[in-house]
């Protein structure tokens, strides 16, 4: 297969522009914006690596295995530890609001901590 | 295919910036402040001259829980070195409190300095969201404020300038996880108007041979190439096949994807040594920029088949024993490459 095909085949990446340098025909190097084939495959792998995990978090919380926190923190590509950090909680703290029963008992000061951190409404931040 | 894409900006003081599209964002940045101080140098100049090429394998640092390989010196080296040996005076601070950090953004480009900024790229909304990922260390450089916001000039990602909005700019600056920002922002005071060039080209060159051969762990340089060769080499029986792509895909991506020009930053460096070549009329330079592109066609061969692995997922012909020995031979090459390249600068007259 040639890279061209595999690139289209592994990712729905949209051409976007970035600089890269390249030689020309008289070997003299020049920053050439054309996308280039691989960093399209790696952006669409990762792409498609995040969608994949958002996925699973939506479904945990759907199957009452999580709270609507998690899929929140994976939307923002977050983990316990940076979302820990920007609302200003303890690791252990936020861990366990990821409990669904636990965080529905939570007040509403603290879910406006972390709507402000992940920049949903109060009202979004309890559904999926 | 175009050289050069050119977008003309007017300054808070009435002066022109010129916003000029660029590989990778700090070494772009750089060259962006250094020009516009009057200081004109393009930006493999700035890579080589502050020494970004490199290669380390870090298994204890992790990013989405995959073990980071680097093709480029730690984030921020590369302007520290190319100020320091070009003779520029920087200023360059970190912000405990963000209302300060902002008002100091501010008071700078009112006076019509553009400064540089250090970002978390997830948080930037004007650039499509499927490429937002959550990755603080894009750096650009604010031009002045208006209505929206900033107007920003972004030389690695956008090839026009666009407006950030204040609470983008904010949530960008201060974003928490690993390597924070902290509201980094960075601008040159002012320039040496007799700097050496080639003099700075030349100490750059030392000690990226330095970097890629003398240090004493096993991690770096040409060294971490082949640790980490072996390693992939290992991988399948090891980590099972599926995890082994997942690995595989994380280093393809530092190579290939962050803006790095091509080939882990591979081309990039060519560029430079072509350019250098030119400046002190070196066949031998030329020689080495003609091998160093030869090296990263071989690196770029070891993204094809890596991928080909990843997308057919065992049933292609490529293995992971064919990924690790493209490794190796760039770990012969750029040992010998660096090596030669040592005794070239060492004969180079400043």
């Amino acid at each position: 297969m040639e890279p061209d095909e595999i690139f289209r085949s592994i990712a729905d990446v949209d051409g976007l522009k970035r600089g890269q340098y390249t030689p020309n025909n008289q070997g003299k190097y020049i920053l050439d914006t054309n996308p280039s084939w691989p960093e399209t495959v790696v952006n669409g792998l990762y792409v498609s690596d995040i969608r994949a995990r958002i996925e699973e978090a939506r479904r945990a919380v759907l199957a009452g295995q999580k709270s609507p926190l998690y899929y929140h923190m994976a939307r923002r590509q977050m983990n316990t530890a940076i979302l820990a950090k920007t609302v200003g909680m303890t690791v252990f703290r936020v861990k366990r609001h990821l409990r669904p029963e636990i965080f529905s008992k939570l007040k509403p000061s603290i879910l406006d901590r972390y709507a402000h951190a992940l920049v949903v409404s109060q009202e979004e931040l309890k559904s999926v | 295919m175009t050289t050069e894409l050119i977008t003309k900006e007017t300054l808070a003081n009435g002066r022109t910036y010129i916003h000029r599209t660029s590989a990778h964002c700090e070494t772009g940045v750089t060259s962006a402040l250094f020009r516009d101080k009057g200081l004109d140098i393009s930006e493999p100049m700035i890579f080589g001259i502050g020494s970004g090429i490199f290669f380390g394998h870090l298994p204890f640092i992790k990013q989405t829980g995959l073990p980071v390989s680097t093709f480029r010196s730690i984030p921020g080296l590369v302007f520290k070195k190319a100020a320091k040996r070009l003779g520029v005076k920087v200023f360059r601070k970190r912000f405990r409190n963000q209302q300060k950090g902002m008002d100091e953004l501010r008071r700078v480009i009112r006076t019509g300095q553009i400064v540089a900024v250090t970002t978390n790229i997830y948080w930037l909304s004007f650039f499509p969201r499927r490429y937002r990922f959550n990755f603080s260390g894009h750096n650009f450089i604010v031009l002045y404020e208006n209505e929206n916001g900033f107007r920003i000039s972004d030389p690695a990602l956008l090839e026009y300038t666009t407006d950030c909005s204040t609470h983008d700019m904010e949530r960008a600056r201060f974003a928490r996880g690993p390597m924070e920002a902290r509201g980094l922002m960075y601008y040159p005071l002012s320039v040496n108007p007799d700097h050496d060039i080639r003099k700075a080209c030349i100490t750059g060159m030392k000690d990226s041979c330095k970097q890629m051969l003398k240090i004493p762990i096993p991690l770096f340089g040409v060294k971490g190439m082949r640790y980490l060769a072996k390693k992939v080499i290992k991988w399948p029986d090891k980590l099972g096949y599926v995890e082994a792509c997942r690995q595989l895909a994380h280093i393809l991506r530092l190579q290939e994807e962050m803006g790095t020009g091509g080939a882990g930053f591979r081309f990039m460096y060519a560029a430079f040594l072509q350019e250098a070549a030119e400046l002190f009329g070196s066949e031998e330079l030329a020689e080495l920029s003609q091998e160093m592109t030869a090296i990263g066609d071989i690196w770029r061969e070891f993204a094809v088949v890596s991928a080909r692995i990843i997308k057919q997922r065992g049933q292609s012909e490529e293995t992971f024993a064919k990924v690790g020995g493209l490794m190796l031979i760039c770990a012969g090459r750029e040992e010998q490459l660096f090596k030669d390249l040592d005794k070239v600068a060492r004969k180079l007259k400043a």
